[in-house]
């Protein structure tokens, strides 16, 4: 039976990702390094690389502990040890997992899929390096000082970049080209025999240089250089170059050498400057060419093809108008194609009262289900017992009550857990498509923001819809879906053309929604309104100004609806309305210019990847 | 009664990647994907029948294999009487419904045993079940995101690492994945995707004679399962015979350098991520000489399972069509 071997790669065996391996070799060496977070597409070895470099760590003693996705606070942090606590009558502590992993590694896969209430509790306490419990009833105090080991897709959900600040290196695993690479990393995963035979050279390797690390000088010289490269680097954060100064500690002592020098510093210089870079140059602001390059289909490159090919003509009719093409004639019909995306800034917004079944990334809310994180105990009764509060009701009765060797626990004692969880809502698209979102190509560049918020919606896996208004009416063009990739269908179809009824884009909207909420009273809403707000077809007999205004008071009535107005007018021009900033303020919305969607936050991975 | 899996007309690749699965579990699963009424659940649970028996701890619930790796009890027991007993055990194929909680996924403490006896307990959930087995997700694309977030985890490393209420808890999981899905409904993320070994698409029969075929032998099975069984009971058998076989031919297949090289060839230009793919095309060119009582894999092998090794990694954004790659890799088959 060949099956279920336990397949093992050594760590000197793996094929390439001479970066992630030395990135750990160094952790190893010297803890002060920060942890490696390894950022990679699925199938590039993240996870087998960690498991070969496991039985290293094993081979020094130092602990290795895996973060199960499923950990409770409880299970980090320690907690009551029941068994003990029932058994002897006192009360028992058991150690969290964080505490376990002092002095060693703490495995995070797929970081970026982590609540994000369970990963600041692990920041935290990393940053103290002592885990410090103070629940009902319980203080604890034990040393943790671990580094931590993670690996994500970036394509799978965001990662804020406040957490990845806190890695001290990440590497990009891409994908290996070299052929022959290829078929050895094939052959690897074909070879029948265990290894069992350790690293042991390596081993050794490292157990010399752990002590010789301690007899290495850094002159003043290298520590100005490390300074003078974070700020080449445009890195903002000092973490950068403390960080930057112990790689570079623990690189020469790799290499055996008394004293760091400059180029050991410019080795190990990307590992830790790669994720803290900030965008130097903004991209230009159109760019017809997106960025699904050499990976695309055929079809579409035939449809950027016909789009370019439209677009120069577009051009040469701006020329021969001139540039003043203010009220374009509504017979005239573009369908422009998608700008760049980008990482787009986030948006918060308030918790609300409602109990929920509920999954998604975005914002939170109390559960109604098992799922979630436990805030607190309750009287009220709900799915879960809170077996630590329960047991401590019970405890002070017991003697009362006559305890021989079991709790006696009765009603009154349940304690329930109150959970909390992140959502997803439903987002509605409401675009405008009239001519004037056509001058000057904003189109373009609309679609390229639309294009980047579906991309948001779908790594908080939100539902989308789509509504648009041109012309005299507002025609809904996705019903409310999961797909998303229908979306970009519809999105890429938008044609620009014709007048701006906007307040039949908002009537639209308040119509869906009622409709929404009746079939799904636990889903929240969010409005997208991307216009330039140059409004000019009333549905009634009301002037547009209070038509849209008695619109967005109803609107703003609705329960369980976030509005966000993204205002695409052009506002260097001499002439502008800002009717959008009206509008935005009647729907008590967010406001944002379209120039203000991108993530100021630092470079996001996804970026050097190129999604 | 389950319909006879041989008895399911037509359907040929889906039967071949599920029959490939069996001889190499290693390939890593199948998904299935088609519109309503294609056979799709009918194939998956009639393969329960063709599976064989492996050797597994005794009295374990976890099925850990003799030669490791262990779940946490199997460690105990063989720290405490240094050796283990050993029973067989029929693969079998597991559901997950999609209604699932996170606990019953993972496995959790036993509140009830805990409270009146005082002691900790583990419960043991679905990956438990799964070890080793077939896990089968019917309608996967609809399964809950944090329920696929816990299953990728566990998938990664082969390990089930339970942290809960108190409960630290390890044991091996490494399920066989089987999903079946309708596009129509929702797509799957690709990081889920990839996780599939293999991918095929299933259609309805549009040739008039075989859907007339499919009705009888449905109607005849309705009829009288026993003796409808019974009738296919040969072709059953020999098709069983054939797996055990291949699955003992598996390890005699020599992998030379040209059939890595013309796998590497084919993915180098389809520019995929990560390496699963090359690994998967050469297991599951492997199985299928295997299959075929042969003792070398040759380029006819990986063209013949190319497609569904292939089709569900093609390069695309996050919500994107597969359709289109789909042409450009079967011009690449062509011109190889």
């Amino acid at each position: 039976m060949q099956y279920l071997k336990q397949f093992k790669i050594k760590f000197s065996d793996f094929v390439g990702q001479e970066n992630a391996r030395l990135a750990l070799l160094l952790n190893l060496i010297e803890p002060a390094c920060g942890g490696v977070l390894l950022a990679g597409k699925k199938g590039t070895g993240k996870s087998t690389l960690l498991k070969a470099f496991k039985e290293i760590v094993k081979a020094l003693n130092m602990p290795f502990i895996e973060l199960p996705m499923n950990s409770t606070e409880e299970a980090v942090l320690g907690g009551i040890d029941i068994e003990e606590t029932i058994k002897t009558g006192e009360r028992r502590f058991q150690k969290g997992l964080l505490s376990k992993a002092d002095g060693g590694f703490l495995i995070i896969e797929d970081i970026n899929l982590f609540p994000h209430d369970l990963l600041s509790i692990v920041f935290e306490v990393q940053s103290r390096g002592e885990n410090i419990v103070e629940r009902e009833g319980i203080t604890l105090r034990e040393s943790a000082n671990f580094q931590i080991l993670a690996t994500m897709n970036p394509e799978e959900a965001d990662f804020s970049s406040h957490f990845l600040d806190r890695f001290g290196m990440c590497v990009i695993m891409d994908n290996i080209i070299d052929k022959e690479k290829r078929k050895e990393i094939i052959r690897l995963n074909f070879s029948r025999e265990l290894q069992i035979a350790e690293d042991i050279s390596l081993i050794e390797k490292i157990i010399k240089s752990k002590e010789f690390i301690k007899k290495i000088k850094v002159i003043d010289e290298i520590t100005e250089f490390i300074s003078e490269v974070v700020l080449k680097e445009a890195v903002l954060s000092h973490r950068a170059d403390i960080f930057l100064l112990y790689a570079s500690k623990a690189y020469a002592a790799y290499f055996g050498d008394n004293f760091v020098k400059k180029k050991h510093v410019i080795t190990v210089a990307p590992l830790v400057l790669n994720h803290r870079k900030k965008l130097l140059h903004q991209q230009p602001e159109y760019e017809p060419e997106h960025q699904f390059d050499n990976s695309q289909s055929s079809e579409r490159n035939d449809e950027e093809q016909k789009n370019k090919n439209q677009t120069p003509s577009r051009i040469d009719e701006d020329h021969e108008h001139g540039k003043s093409q203010n009220t374009p004639s509504s017979e005239k019909e573009d369908v422009f194609p998608v700008g760049e995306s980008y990482k787009i800034r986030k948006f918060f917004f308030r918790k609300d009262r409602t109990l929920r079944q509920s999954t998604g990334r975005r914002t939170k809310t109390k559960t109604k289900g098992r799922a979630g994180r436990y805030v607190r105990s309750l009287l009220h009764k709900r799915n879960d017992i809170a077996i630590d509060a329960t047991v401590r009701a019970a405890a002070a009765f017991q003697k009362i009550r006559g305890m021989k060797d079991l709790l006696i626990i009765k009603e009154e004692d349940l304690r329930y857990k109150e959970k909390e969880k992140r959502m997803s809502h439903t987002v509605v698209f409401v675009v405008d498509g009239s001519g004037s979102m056509g001058v000057e190509q904003r189109m373009i560049q609309t679609k390229g923001a639309i294009l980047s918020l579906l991309m948001d919606c779908y790594q908080k896996r939100d539902k989308v819809s789509m509504i648009l208004f041109r012309k005299d009416r507002a025609e809904t063009i996705l019903p409310p879906t999961s797909s998303h990739e229908l979306a970009l269908k519809r999105l890429r179809e938008i044609p620009t053309g014709g007048k701006t009824p906007l307040s039949a884009g908002l009537m639209e909207a308040y119509r869906l929604i009622r409709r929404m909420a009746i079939k799904e009273p636990e889903s929240r809403f969010l409005i997208l309104l991307i216009t330039d707000g140059k409004a000019n077809v009333s549905l009634t007999g009301k002037t547009v100004f209070d038509e849209l205004r008695s619109i967005c008071f109803m609107l703003s009535n609705l329960t369980s609806v976030d509005f966000i107005v993204i205002d695409t007018e052009k506002k260097n021009k001499f002439m502008k309305i800002d009717f959008a900033v009206k509008i935005a303020e009647w729907l008590q919305a967010k406001y944002f210019l379209i120039e203000e969607l991108k993530s100021e936050s630092l470079l996001g991975i996804v970026k050097t990847f190129k999604i | 009664m389950i319909f006879p899996f041989t008895a399911i007309v037509d359907q040929d690749e889906m039967k071949l990647a599920l029959i490939l699965n069996v001889i190499d579990p290693n390939i890593g699963g199948v998904l299935i994907m088609g519109e309503k009424g294609t056979a799709k659940s009918t194939a998956v649970r009639a393969l329960a029948d063709l599976l064989p028996e492996i050797d597994v701890v005794k009295g374990c619930r976890f099925n850990c294999a003799p030669e490791g790796p262990f779940c946490s009890d199997c460690i105990e027991k063989l720290n405490k009487n240094g050796s283990i007993e050993i029973e067989k055990k029929k693969m079998r194929v597991v559901e997950l419904p999609l209604g699932v909680t996170e606990d019953r996924v993972v496995g959790t403490l036993d509140i009830e045993y805990a409270i009146k006896k005082g002691e900790k307990r583990f419960e043991p959930g679905i990956l438990a079940e799964a070890n080793r087995n077939f896990l089968y997700i019917d309608e996967v694309n609809l399964l809950e995101d944090h329920i696929v977030d816990l299953l990728l985890d566990s998938a990664a490393m082969g390990v089930n690492t339970v942290e809960r209420e108190g409960i630290s808890f390890i044991h091996p999981a490494k399920f066989i994945l089987v999903g079946t899905m309708n596009p129509e409904e929702g797509e799957l993320r690709p990081q889920l995707l990839d996780r599939f070994g293999l991918c095929v698409q299933v259609n309805s029969l549009t040739d008039k004679n075989l859907r007339i075929e499919v009705l009888k032998r449905k109607a005849e099975f309705d009829d009288n399962p026993e003796e409808f069984f019974k009738k296919w009971d040969s072709e059953q058998q020999i098709l069983v015979r054939k797996i055990i076989k291949a699955k003992e031919n598996l390890k005699n297949i020599k992998i030379d350098d040209s059939a890595l090289s013309f796998v590497v060839d084919i993915t180098c230009q389809l520019n995929l991520d990560g390496h699963r793919a090359d690994i998967v095309m050469l297991k599951a060119a492997r199985a299928f000489a295997a299959f075929n009582g042969k003792n070398g894999i040759t380029q006819e092998d990986i063209k013949a399972v190319a497609p569904f090794t292939l089709r569900h990694r093609l390069k695309r954004l996050p919500f994107e069509d597969i359709s289109q790659e789909v042409d450009k890799l079967n011009a690449i088959l062509e011109t190889i």
